[in-house]
């Protein structure tokens, strides 16, 4: 195998994908979304589709993923992301779109975008960041808050009686006949990550088929939100995110 | 050892942000229902009333998206539930839709819009006053809706009480134009010089004569009036009489209909019972200099600029007025009238960018010059309007 050095002579053992910009995350500590944004960009490199990507922003915590995704980039509407990357989809048929969403974005505001876009199939890859919880504007209750979850908007917890249930969206998008492709993974472990790496490369490769959406849930984190060191965070999601969102494949194609 | 800080101040003045003063604004005013979803810079404004509005008895509820918040408060106001929601641009423009329900519907509704930075997504932290002509024009055909603006802590609670006044006794939504800066500045308040009043009723069974409002008689339906003015006495859906209630045009029963005479009198009604009370409904503060031939004109977080400006510009010797209007819609045009008497020259000062209240306001000033101070991106300076007033660079004495 050849060796990689770098200026100062030392080997080059690991390096950023290059469609990874310079830019550093501005994600809190311990955030999920740096690992995701850093995973779909190596498949995108490993691919060799840099440029036929096209990605579709959310609002959210996200929204600056433009910043640091090396391809085309467009931030949508509050919500409106898939719906977005139909159009884009539409008129690109045989570019890579990918659409990039939070959880208030994806299954709150943008729910009939979410449900829609999968029913017909569309034959992109969401990759849905579920972290319970809306962190850009400073920690309420999102569709996926746990009950019981503290947050701004639930300060005794999230009550049943009052707000509902967790919503577990890829669960209903897995139903749909639409979708080609439904997995729900995490970030938080090695193991994880390159199970995480392995559904998106997947998706993406799917793609071409041409057989419906492909629908990649990332269960993450949010240690500013949870009040929680970052360490705190990954074990509280083990305990108590997991059995609510139980990580492993819930449709694969036939 | 620490020692505990000691204060000079009364214990009535307190920190508040202007979104905290707009809750209790509310709850003073009686709203017992309020729906929200997380949006810069309103969010205050819905965490607030998650926090207080549940041990008052009322409800408060985290929305899946701003069309069903501002939905919920409808169907809770028709019931007869003071209610309120806030948001921002954004979420502005998804409301749009009830909004023009609410005020087709004569459903008493309080929407509280905390201005950013647009268009679209924009700038969620950076302040602006650029939804003015937004807010007042956003129904299709052009209705006129009551828009207040506070300047300050104290202000977002006193004219949000104002607002549901307006809101129950019109039976129509009422905005709250708040902005960024006005939402989340944390400044001192004196509670102990703040209205202890509530919000009037709205008109229900009974007559109020200087309202105009016909006296509810059995079997005339949900909408009845006489005079195009006249505010139909509420009924509940849910009580002891039938309601019907529908966006669609419809006729005093509440009934779909195209263009039959009685369906154009409901639209006509709908601008006639506030244009008819124009004058009735006004909040300014009129601070004007005798044989004065300037008159600055200001609202929102700019108002604060002008009227240090204006201070400035009498201690060197100017002759200048101010008139910073809270009740931008219905334009106050009397109080306006009343400012312009001697006066050349109008500036308006808005943290917009192409001057949106001076271009409504201009028709009114006929013989003033008109002009603006406009910026965006940061708040407009006691010297930028100045320097507008000199018309040179501004040199502090």
């Amino acid at each position: 195998m050849e060796v990689v050095t770098t200026t100062n002579g030392m080997e080059l053992v690991y390096q950023k994908p290059s469609t990874l910009t310079d830019t550093p995350f501005h994600y809190c500590p311990g955030c999920g979304h740096g690992v995701v944004h850093k995973l779909l960009m190596e498949v995108v490199e490993e691919m060799g589709i840099q440029e036929q990507t096209i990605g579709i922003a959310p609002v959210g915590c996200s929204v600056f993923a433009y910043n640091y995704m090396n391809v085309d980039m467009q931030e949508a509407a509050h919500g409106r992301a898939a719906a977005v990357a139909t159009g884009v989809k539409r008129v690109f048929p045989d570019k890579y779109v990918f659409s990039y969403q939070g959880d208030g974005d994806l299954a709150a505001i943008g729910t009939g975008e979410t449900i829609h876009t999968a029913n017909r199939g569309e034959n992109i890859l969401v990759v849905f960041i579920n972290n319970a919880i809306y962190g850009m504007t400073g920690g309420q209750m999102a569709p996926t808050t746990l009950l019981g979850m503290v947050t701004s908007t639930t300060p005794f917890g999230r009550q049943q009686a009052v707000m509902g249930f967790p919503l577990k969206i890829t669960d209903l998008i897995a139903q749909l006949p639409g979708a080609y492709y439904v997995t729900r993974q995490a970030v938080h472990t090695t193991n994880a990550v390159r199970k995480t790496k392995k559904a998106l490369r997947l998706a993406l490769e799917y793609q071409p088929r041409k057989k419906g959406i492909c629908f990649v849930e990332v269960v993450s984190n949010c240690p500013s939100g949870w009040k929680m060191t970052p360490v705190e965070a990954n074990a509280w999601m083990e305990k108590n995110m997991f059995p609510m969102y139980p990580l492993g494949d819930l449709k694969v194609p036939q | 050892m620490a020692r505990k800080a000691q204060s000079h101040l009364p214990q009535s003045i307190r920190l508040r942000s202007g979104n905290q003063m707009m809750a209790e604004g509310a709850l003073q005013a009686g709203c017992m229902f309020f729906a929200g979803y997380p949006i810069t810079p309103a969010t205050g404004i819905f965490k607030t009333m998650i926090d207080l509005l549940p041990a008052k008895g009322g409800i408060a509820l985290s929305a899946p998206d701003e069309i069903s918040a501002i939905a919920y408060c409808i169907g809770a106001s028709m019931r007869g539930s003071r209610s309120m929601t806030a948001t921002s641009g954004p979420g502005w423009a998804l409301m749009i839709e009830s909004i023009q329900y609410a005020l087709m519907t004569e459903t008493p509704l309080v929407v509280s819009l905390v201005q950013r930075l647009g268009p679209s997504t924009g700038g969620a932290t950076q302040g602006a006053q650029g939804d003015v002509l937004l807010a007042e024009f956003c129904t299709s055909g052009g209705y006129t809706l009551p828009v207040l603006c506070p300047t300050n802590a104290s202000e977002c609670y006193e004219l949000t009480i104002l607002a549901f006044t307006w809101a129950e006794l019109l039976r129509m939504p009422v905005i709250l134009l708040s902005d960024k800066e006005t939402g989340m500045t944390i400044e001192s308040v004196d509670f102990s010089s703040l209205p202890r009043s509530t919000a009037q009723n709205r008109p229900s069974n009974f007559a109020f004569r200087d309202l105009g409002t016909h006296n509810r008689t059995e079997r005339k339906g949900t909408y009845y009036f006489d005079a195009l003015h006249e505010i139909p006495p509420f009924a509940p859906v849910g009580g002891d009489r039938k309601v019907t209630a529908t966006g669609s045009a419809h006729d005093k029963q509440g009934r779909l209909q195209k263009n039959s005479t009685e369906t154009i009198d409901v639209l006509k009604h709908l601008e006639q019972k506030i244009s008819w009370r124009r004058d009735d409904f006004v909040s300014v503060v009129s601070d004007l200099q005798p044989s004065a031939t300037t008159l600055v004109v200001s609202y929102g977080v700019t108002a604060r600029a002008a009227r240090s400006a204006v201070q400035q510009a009498r201690n060197a010797g100017e002759r200048i007025s101010l008139l910073v209007i809270h009740s931008l819609f219905p334009i106050p045009v009397k109080k306006l009238a009343h400012a312009l008497q001697g006066v050349d020259t109008v500036l308006v000062a808005e943290e917009n960018m192409s001057g949106l209240y001076r271009s409504v306001l201009e028709r009114y000033c006929k013989g003033a010059k008109v002009r603006g101070v406009n910026k965006i991106g940061a708040m407009i300076t006691p010297e930028e309007i100045l320097e507008a007033v000199f018309e040179e660079p501004w040199q502090p004495a």
